[in-house]
């Protein structure tokens, strides 16, 4: 029944201590959320369980939520600053992943194959400081506008578009300067 | 490096990242619900109440209920008894030593230290009446160590010292003092409030 229900429906619902209307909810946009939280914080153990964390939180505070504000932005504000605080107790409780799960649990033969460029490109992204890497995170995984983005990280758009900007070029530095290593060692 | 292509790049890259670990998603949908449903309602006009009065809160609710009462009887008592008892009246009971107090007025100026510890080698008392030096104690044949002093009035700082371990907290001091992370006890002698 919930499938084919609106959003407002769905919310409307939930308000009401419908616990599956929340789920349908959250079966709508985990994949949002765990994608918003994998980039931030580019550890998978972290990212299930902050979207996990994320969900529980905007259902204690749904009546919190103005429905003038777009919902996605309003969650993914949450997910993003649950981020920011595993981020902080990550840099004092740092862990140690093991590549192939970093990498995602394939198997090795694929990781082989995978592309060289795009093992930079995520190298980079690892290296890249958090705060350029969520705008980047929300523009091209979340696909969110500059003023969303700056909605979501309460920062102002001209931050934002700097940012996103700025974290190209590092990224685009990081890469090349990984791409001479690589050449010289081959 | 084409900016176009960087920008193609990231957004593969972390759509291939999460599609990689979708298999972390399946149910969580039902995991929230479940857990959601385990808890009581938060909304709605009696929400709070029974939230509160819920099984889980139910006993806390129980515990704090407890802990009031016996507060409450605790002051209650120690009212009715505070006019009752001989020794509330700021003397030992003529011939007979209590067993934990340690400073307690004999006389006008005799001030009693006692410390009960049946199997100490020495005790000894020390504060601001002797300047931190200390002052043996005798033991009688119960284990029960005291000293006698003469005291001018005023406000003293004092510990026993039991086999070389500093006793900073008499169970029966007028207060207590925090510094240079010891306790020590207070007591006051004739005019309350004098410094000595």
């Amino acid at each position: 029944m919930y499938r084919v229900l609106d959003e407002v429906s769905l919310l409307r619902a939930s308000l009401n201590g419908e616990v599956e209307a929340w789920g349908e909810m959250v079966c709508r946009y985990k994949q949002a959320v765990f994608g918003l939280c994998l980039g931030f914080l580019r550890n998978r153990a972290d990212a299930e369980d902050i979207t996990h964390d994320a969900f529980i939180r905007a259902y204690e505070n749904l009546r919190r939520y103005r429905l003038e504000r777009k919902f996605s932005t309003w969650l993914f504000t949450i997910a993003a600053n649950l981020c920011r605080n595993r981020l902080r107790y990550r840099r004092y409780h740092p862990v140690f992943e093991p590549p192939d799960a970093a990498e995602g649990g394939v198997d090795p033969a694929a990781a082989v194959a995978r592309e060289d460029r795009q093992l930079r490109v995520k190298k980079a992204l690892d290296r890249l400081p958090p705060g350029y890497r969520m705008p980047l995170v929300l523009r091209y995984y979340n696909d969110l506008s500059y003023r969303d983005i700056a909605e979501t990280l309460s920062l102002p758009e001209g931050t934002i578009k700097t940012r996103i900007h700025r974290g190209k070029l590092i990224l685009k530095e990081e890469m090349e300067r990984d791409g001479v290593i690589h050449h010289e060692r081959g | 490096m084409n900016v176009d292509r960087l920008e193609q790049e990231i957004h593969d890259l972390l759509h291939a990242e999460t599609a990689s670990q979708t298999f972390l998603l399946e149910g969580l949908e039902g995991r929230i619900s479940t857990q959601l449903a385990g808890r009581l309602p938060r909304f709605g006009p009696f929400g709070f109440l029974r939230r509160l009065l819920a099984p889980t809160h139910g006993a806390r609710v129980a515990q704090f209920a407890v802990v009031g009462a016996t507060a409450v009887l605790f002051f209650v008592g120690g009212a009715f008894l505070a006019d009752r008892l001989p020794f509330s009246q700021g003397t030992s009971p003529a011939g007979s030593a209590p067993l934990v107090s340690a400073a307690r007025s004999s006389g006008e100026n005799q001030v009693l230290f006692v410390m009960p510890a049946p199997n100490a080698k020495s005790v000894a008392v020390l504060g601001t009446f002797n300047n931190w030096e200390p002052t043996p104690l005798t033991e009688n044949k119960d284990g029960i160590w005291t000293a006698s002093l003469t005291l001018p009035p005023g406000r003293y700082e004092y510990a026993f010292v039991v086999d070389g371990r500093w006793w900073g907290q008499d169970p029966l001091a007028d207060e207590y003092v925090h510094s240079f992370g010891e306790y020590s006890s207070v007591r006051y002698v004739g005019k309350a409030g004098d410094g000595v």
